[in-house]
Order: structure tokens, then C-alpha cells, then sequence
């Protein structure tokens, strides 16, 4: 027996259980309910309603995105440099809620910024009006920040660690003071981790159905929410199908676009 | 000097701030889970209530115990289908391997949301009830590769003449495998493991639409619960399902720092 | 040539990493159009020094001055230093030509004259047409002369280079310690070398340092530092040497190996405890009955130009270089003449080259 035949029962259930999976959603977003060709679940899409959600969304995650960047590149930095960088605990305690179920963070996200939560308790100890957060876009963006803040962290850090010290030694020798070293060595160096990191940010964030639902209060739909509706209360499996294909094909292009974004070519182009 | 030290010193508040967000939440959470009073408003006392509250409700317990089962399950097979795969890709051609890699990162790209609806589409059309065996078929779904991803770079480590020099000595194929492979990439697998049981304990919403609603795993009824508002028995499961990853999470940590350093 | 000027001044430089110091108490003067080179073993303290120099440590102690000014409070990229790093250190993310540019574009210069200066100095490191490839895909000897462009084009004072040619092969390094050689003098600046390779700062060198252990163990030219070592270390490290224990008699009469020997040194205590030093080349193999020791052959080696053998003689494995073979096994008289008997204090441990500078 070849080594190699020990992927094969790897492969037929990766084809299986990811592969088949996803050709039934292209299935279902073609054909309506008696399982003809049609184009009407993608035609429906089309309506201001509809839009308007996946602006929101877009939106909503682009904010989410363009935060965690200002917020995580600065902490990237940070424990990468000198200073920091021998210390793995503080490391670890950054990263770690990477891995925390987002549910239970944004549960506790929900129980500070509720209308009687921990948050509006500090304002009026403080004697200031209380704040009506939950049930606002501000909310969600600010859930969707908090779940994912860590993602940028992570490429970001990693990307700034792999780069030679010796490279930053070499521009300063040939004349670079510390603002210049960053913006023409460490920043071009870092963008294979920034665009790793703002995939990892965008993509939960555009398709979250559960932050919405929990900080929003349902007082507004994202793209998640629609497409959860469509197949666990509207039950039309196929208009979900439709928009979950929507959704896939988004952001196929929009990573696509990033990778585009070809460090070597955007280094030099900097100046 | 100092000014050195007031360099450093910025940039640890900020570090300091960044974890305050982070973690801030969490800790409020984790105190209102011993508040012995129902409102968040105030400090009623520390008390166990809600803690033993949870070992009421059937429907927590019924959950932990789904959760666990399916975690195992799933992490069992999904070891062994993982470090197979590995060892069989390793011994691939470039070509091949690189395309088995690159579907193996389909799950890990696609949105959760995609992964559970094209899950459950597929269940429904092949008339399989959704509930416990489809939760668990799609956790081997999304663990594999997490083994598969530890795994690789062990074998990648592994001295290549390692497996010949066994088959030269004698060793069958398989028992070459099982004699020399195995150990060295062990470390590997145990990580591997590590990471798709915790995976499988956190995950919420591919189970969320593979599952019917009275199969539900701790994190669907953290759902529910928490869009019918704020509940502090909620809070103490949250509190031990933090602990239980946070530990588990260590432990993966610890491991795969230990191997760098070696 | 080497100007009398002194550019650079060290006094008293220390620096310590962790309880250990990398650099101790170190004296040293650069001059003007100067090929200096700081030799000795890894973890001597020679790069530690450069990166001093080029401003990427703080010393612990002491002084450091350019052309009789304070040079520490000048961060690196305000000094007219610049560095050829050990792996070069290119910047991955531009290509050859923005590599080179990179100084001149942080000064700002027009376009054509960043151009007009870059091309020159691609020429002069005999990298023209490389221009827009990516530095990753050079191989070794090309990055090094790219990483040397990026470093002249600034046209520094000084330029320091850290084991510029660790990476690349014999014969490319030999081609290469000559290049550099010649740009040197070419362009009258001063150079600041650092190697491990005694061989290499021998061909080079106007002056070498030779350090251990932080200390310095001795300043000299490449004939200096061969023909007259200051200490056993020197001696061994530089080229081969018998190194033998023996005691100083009196003034130019030295015993080792149960024989007296004369010798031209002097001004030992008399009955010192001394380090005796014989070069291999030194030793002539004479017939049994003449020698001052006799001895046999007991191992032979042809290495091209020379013999190379092992003669065991009064209780010592001599090696010696000879153009004239004798066969292993064969009985042989060697014979030193005493100018070639070279005598040094003891090492003291560890303070032996404090006086070094």
C-alpha cells in the first residue's frame, strides 16, 4: 500500500462534508421550490430592502474593520518591540479571546452596556445621564470591535516579528530617522499582516448574524440575520441559498482584492 | 534613559488599556456570576445560587452533556482522519498535496454562517434528520483540518530518511509508520486534538444550523438565553465554559511554546 | 593613503551585556583613509565594537569621538557612517535600484541626480542591468555588492563592514577582499573591517586589531602582527605557531625542550616562565647529527606549494613547512636560528591585553 493512499478517506470525506456542501447552495440559489432552473432567488435580492441590509453590513464591517486596524497595528507594534517582545504572558492574554467563544464575549459585551448594566450604573454613580447603547448600530460596531480586535493583533504581530531588526538598523544607518524608518521599512514590511489581518476582521464581521441580534436587539437586520432568517423562520431555503451565495461571492472578490494589493509593488510605490 | 523608560512606559498603557477592553467584560461578567442579587445594579453578596441553579435545569445539563459527547466523538475522529491525511499528503506529489492543502482551507475561509447553511442544505436534501449524528458529522467537518494544519509542519520537521532507514531495516510499511512516523509527530496530533476538541466545545454557529431545537449544545442555549435577556444563571455557565477553554487554551499554548524552544 | 588625522577616537570603551562585557576598557584610534580591520574569534567583542560605531549600542563606558567631537549623542542616521551589515540586510521590499536610492531619497535629492549617483555606484560594484531585480532572488556575491552601493552612495566618512564575505564562497571572497581592497583606496575612505578570518584582514589591512575576550590583544600592521606577535594568543591566532613553555635563562638564552637556545630577546626576570614561539616555516629539517633537536617524522602532508609535517623532538609535536620532503618515520635534526625564536610573557588571564592599545 502507498503512503499516500492514507489521505484518500480524508479527501472523500472533505469532499463530502465541504466540497458537496457548498455545491448545494449553488443548487438551491438556481432552483426554485419544485427544483426547476431559475434566476428569481438572485433577482430578488435586488430590492432596496435587501440592499439596504448589505449596505449596513458592508458598512458596519468596514467601520469594525478600519477601528480594529487603528486600535491592533499600534498594539502589534508595541509587543513586538523591544520592550515587549520577551514578554509571552501579556502576548497570550491578547490573543487569547481569539479563541473564546464569541458568544459568551458578546453576551458580556451585552451585560455592560445594557440600558441597566454596568456601564449606565458607572455613568449615574458618576451623576451623568445614562446612555442608551444597546439596540444601536454604536453597539454592534462596538461588539463586533471587541470580538475582533484580536484577529488584527495576531498577523499583524507576526508579520512585525519576522521582520530582520537588522533591516531597521539599515535604514536608520543610511539616514532614516524613526518616523521615515516606519513609514518606508516597517509599515511596507507589515502589509502582508495587515491585509491578513483585515480579512480575519471583514469577513466575520460582514457575515455575523448573533452580534446584531444580541447588541442590536433586533431593532435592525445584518446580512447574517436575513440569510439565518431565510432558512430558520421564512423557511425559503432557496433565497437563502441565494444570499448565502451572495455573501460567498462578496467576499471572494474582496479577498481577492486584498491579495491584489501585492506588498512588493505597494512598498516601492509608497514613495 | 528616561526617556526611554517613559517610551516604554506609553507604550504599556496602552498594551494595559487594549487588555482593560478586552477583559473588562469578562471580569464583570465572571463577578455578577457570584452576585448573590439578581440586579446588576447592585452587590448582594457572594453566593454560589446560580451555580447550583444551573444543576436545576435540565435543559443546561442535557447541553453540557451534548456538548461534551459530541466534542469527543468529533475530536476522536477527527484525530485520526487528520493525522492520516497527513501522513498520506507528506508523501504526495507537490500538485496533488497543494490541492488537498487548498481545500482543506476551504472551511477555514468560507464564513461560518456559509458553512452551516451549505451543511444543512445537504442534510435536508439527503432526508437526514437534522439533530445529533448531523452536529456531529459537521464538527469532523470543521476539526479535521485543525489536526490536519498541527500535524503537517511535524512531518515537515521530520528527517526525510527517517521512514526509508525503517523500511531498510526491515519495517512493513505500516508498522513503519506506527514505529517511526507516529512518535515523531505525536506532539503534533496531541496539539491537533487539543485544538479541535476546544474548537468543538466553542463552536456555535455551524452547530446552530445543523442541529434541530431540541439538540442543543451550551452555546445555543447561551443564544437563546441571552435574546431573552440577561439571566445570571447564564452567567455562571459562561464562567465555567471560560475557564474549561481558557485552561485548554493554556495547556495548547504551552505545548507549542515547549516545542520551540526544542 | 592613511592620513595622520585621527577621525575616530575610542577611550576607554566598555560595554556589558547581561554581566558579561563584550567590550572592556577599550582604547583605539582610527585614522583618516584608514583599512582597519578588528579580528579575533566570535564573541571577541569586534562587532560589538562596530555596532558602537555605527550607533546601533550604547557603550557602558567610556568615550567616543569623531574628528575630536562627542559621537555617542548622534543617533545613527545623523552620523557619516554607514554600514555593510553581516547578511546584508537589503530591504526586501524593493528592488536593486530602490535599495541603493534608499539614502538619497530620505535627502531628498532630485530624481536625475538619485539616478546619475546610483548608476555610478552600481558600476563601481559591477551591478549595472540589475537595476529592477528583486533583491531576494541575487544570489550571495550579488547582494553583497548591492548592499555596498547602498552604503557608499551616501558617501559616508567612514564605512564599516561586519564579516562582509562570511556568506560567500572561497574563491568569490578571494575576488572580493580584492575589490574591496582597491574601492577603498579608490575612493579614500575610511574602512572599518570585521573578520574572523586572519587570512583575509592580512591581505587587506593597513591596520589590524587583533581582539579576544573584549580586550585588545594588539595593534599593528599585517607584517607586524606576523613577524612579531605580542603574546601567544596573537601568535596562534595569526597564522600557525609552535607554541612551547620555556624559561628565559637570562638575556637572549631561552631553555625549552631540556636545550638551551640562543635568542634575540631580552629584558626578562631571569628564570621567567615564558611562551616560546617557533612559525613552522621557521624550522629548518637538517640531518640527525647537526640538529639542535633530533627527532622523527611521525606524519606527512603535501598541501601544494609546501610540506607539511610532524616532527616529534624533545617532547613536542613540531609542526613544520619544509619544500623538502622527508619520509614519515625517517629520523631528523630541526634547527631554529635565533632570530626566529620569538619569546612572551605568560598570559596573565584575563587582564593580559589591557595594555594592548
Amino acid at each position: 500500500m502507498k503512503r499516500s493512499a492514507f489521505a484518500g478517506p480524508y479527501v472523500v470525506w472533505m469532499i463530502l462534508s465541504t466540497v458537496a456542501p457548498l455545491l448545494f447552495v449553488v443548487y438551491f440559489a438556481l432552483t426554485d421550490r419544485s427544483g426547476a432552473f431559475t434566476l428569481e432567488n438572485l433577482a430578488k435580492f435586488v430590492d432596496p430592502i435587501y440592499l439596504g441590509v448589505l449596505w449596513r453590513s458592508l458598512y458596519l464591517a468596514f467601520y469594525c474593520t478600519v477601528i480594529c486596524l487603528l486600535i491592533g497595528y499600534p498594539a502589534a507594534y508595541f509587543l513586538a518591540s523591544k520592550d515587549f517582545a520577551r514578554n509571552q504572558a501579556l502576548y497570550v492574554l491578547i490573543l487569547l479571546p481569539m479563541w473564546m467563544n464569541f458568544l459568551l464575549r458578546t453576551y458580556a459585551m451585552m451585560s455592560v452596556i445594557e440600558d441597566t448594566g454596568m456601564l449606565n450604573n458607572f455613568l449615574k454613580w458618576l451623576g451623568l445621564q445614562p446612555m442608551e447603547i444597546i439596540g444601536t448600530e454604536g453597539a454592534v460596531l462596538l461588539g463586533m470591535v471587541y470580538n475582533f480586535v484580536p484577529f488584527m493583533v495576531l498577523p499583524i504581530h507576526t508579520a512585525l516579528k519576522k521582520m530582520n531588526v537588522r533591516l531597521i538598523e539599515a535604514a536608520e544607518d543610511l539616514g532614516a530617522p524613526p518616523a521615515q524608518v516606519f513609514y518606508r521599512v516597517v509599515l511596507p514590511l507589515s502589509l502582508p499582516g495587515i491585509v491578513t489581518g483585515i480579512t480575519m476582521v471583514f469577513m466575520p464581521a460582514v457575515t455575523t448574524f448573533a452580534i446584531s441580534r444580541l447588541l442590536g436587539s433586533g431593532n435592525f437586520f445584518l446580512f447574517g440575520d436575513i440569510i439565518e432568517r431565510q432558512f430558520l423562520e421564512s423557511n425559503d431555503w432557496n433565497f437563502g441559498s441565494a444570499l448565502s451565495m451572495v455573501m460567498a461571492v462578496l467576499i471572494l472578490i474582496s479577498m481577492s482584492l486584498l491579495n491584489r494589493v501585492d506588498p512588493k509593488k505597494e512598498g516601492s510605490g509608497a514613495y | 534613559m528616561a526617556r526611554i523608560n517613559l517610551k516604554k512606559f506609553f507604550k504599556g498603557t496602552y498594551l494595559g488599556l487594549l487588555l482593560a477592553f478586552l477583559y473588562l467584560p469578562i471580569v464583570v461578567m465572571i463577578a455578577l456570576s457570584f452576585n448573590q442579587s439578581k440586579s446588576r445594579a447592585k452587590w448582594g453578596g457572594f453566593s454560589f445560587k446560580w451555580y447550583l441553579k444551573l444543576l436545576e435545569r435540565g435543559e443546561i445539563l442535557d447541553a453540557l452533556r451534548l456538548t461534551l459527547v459530541i466534542a469527543v466523538l468529533a475530536t476522536i475522529v477527527a484525530t485520526v482522519l487528520g493525522t492520516l491525511a497527513a501522513i498520506g499528503i507528506h508523501a504526495m506529489k507537490k500538485r496533488p498535496a497543494g490541492l488537498i492543502m487548498n481545500i482543506s482551507y476551504l472551511p477555514m475561509t468560507t464564513p461560518d454562517i456559509v458553512t452551516g447553511v451549505s451543511l444543512m442544505l445537504m442534510f435536508v436534501f439527503l432526508r437526514i434528520p437534522l439533530g445529533f449524528s448531523t452536529m456531529l458529522m459537521a464538527h469532523i467537518a470543521f476539526d479535521t483540518p485543525y489536526v490536519l494544519f498541527s500535524v503537517m509542519p511535524k512531518l515537515k520537521q521530520m528527517d526525510v530518511n527517517l521512514y526509508e532507514a525503517a523500511l531498510d531495516l526491515g519495517c512493513t510499511p505500516l508498522r513503519a509508520i506506527y514505529k517511526v512516523i507516529l512518535p515523531q509527530i505525536m506532539p503534533g496530533v496531541v496539539t491537533g486534538a487539543l485544538l479541535a476538541f476546544t474548537m468543538s466545545l466553542d463552536d456555535f454557529v455551524i452547530s446552530y444550523f445543523t442541529s434541530s431545537a431540541t439538540e442543543k449544545n451550551l452555546s445555543m442555549v447561551v443564544y437563546s438565553a441571552a435574546r431573552r435577556g440577561i439571566e445570571p444563571s447564564i452567567y455562571a455557565l459562561s464562567t465555567i465554559m471560560f475557564l474549561v477553554v481558557l485552561v485548554l487554551l493554556l495547556i495548547i499554548n504551552k505545548r507549542s511554546s515547549l516545542e520551540n524552544v526544542s | 593613503m592613511v592620513e595622520d588625522t585621527r577621525l575616530i577616537e575610542l577611550i576607554g570603551v566598555s560595554k556589558e551585556f547581561d554581566g558579561t562585557m563584550a567590550l572592556d576598557n577599550v582604547s583605539l584610534y582610527i585614522r583618516k583613509r584608514e583599512f582597519i580591520t578588528l579580528l579575533g574569534p566570535s564573541g571577541c567583542g569586534k562587532t560589538t565594537l562596530l555596532r558602537i560605531l555605527g550607533g546601533f549600542e550604547m557603550p557602558s563606558q567610556g568615550q567616543v569621538l569623531f574628528e575630536g567631537k562627542d559621537l555617542l549623542p548622534i543617533p545613527p542616521y545623523k552620523r557619516r557612517i554607514n554600514t555593510v551589515f553581516q547578511k546584508y540586510a537589503l530591504f526586501p521590499h524593493l528592488n536593486v535600484y530602490d535599495n541603493v536610492a534608499f539614502g538619497l531619497k530620505l535627502k531628498k535629492l532630485p530624481a536625475a541626480e538619485i539616478g546619475v549617483r546610483v548608476r555610478r555606484l552600481l558600476e563601481l560594484v559591477k551591478m549595472t542591468g540589475y537595476e529592477k531585480r528583486d533583491v531576494e532572488q541575487l544570489s550571495g556575491g550579488q547582494q553583497q555588492r548591492v548592499a555596498i552601493a547602498r552604503a557608499l552612495v551616501n558617501e559616508p566618512e567612514v564605512l564599516l563592514l561586519d564579516e562582509p564575505l562570511g556568506a560567500l564562497d572561497l574563491k568569490l571572497r578571494k575576488a572580493m577582499q580584492l575589490e574591496l581592497k582597491a574601492m577603498q583606496q579608490q575612493l579614500g575612505i575610511t574602512f572599518v573591517y570585521v573578520t574572523h578570518d586572519q587570512e583575509e584582514a592580512l591581505t587587506m589591512s593597513d591596520t589590524i586589531v587583533v581582539m579576544k575576550d573584549g580586550h585588545i590583544q594588539q595593534v599593528g600592521d599585517s607584517k607586524r602582527i606576523y613577524d612579531e606577535p605580542q603574546n601567544a594568543f596573537v601568535a596562534d591566532f595569526i597564522g600557525e605557531s609552535n607554541i612551547l613553555d620555556g624559561v628565559m635563562l637570562e638575556d637572549e638564552l631561552v631553555s625549552f625542550c631540556g636545550k638551551k637556545f640562543p635568542c634575540v630577546d631580552s629584558g626578562f626576570a631571569p628564570n621567567e616562565a615564558v611562551d616560546v614561539v617557533v612559525r613552522p616555516e621557521d624550522i629548518m629539517i637538517v640531518g640527525e647529527d647537526v640538529g639542535m633537536l633530533t627527532g622523527r617524522v611521525v606524519s606527512l602532508l603535501f598541501k601544494g606549494v609546501h610540506y607539511e609535517m610532524v616532527v616529534e623532538a624533545g617532547g613536542f609535536r613540531w609542526k613544520v613547512h619544509s619544500t623538502a620532503m622527508q619520509p614519515e618515520g625517517s629520523r631528523v635534526g630541526i634547527s631554529i636560528v635565533p632570530f626566529n625564536i620569538h619569546i612572551m610573557h605568560k598570559q596573565l588571564e584575563p587582564d593580559a591585553g589591557e595594555d594592548g592599545a
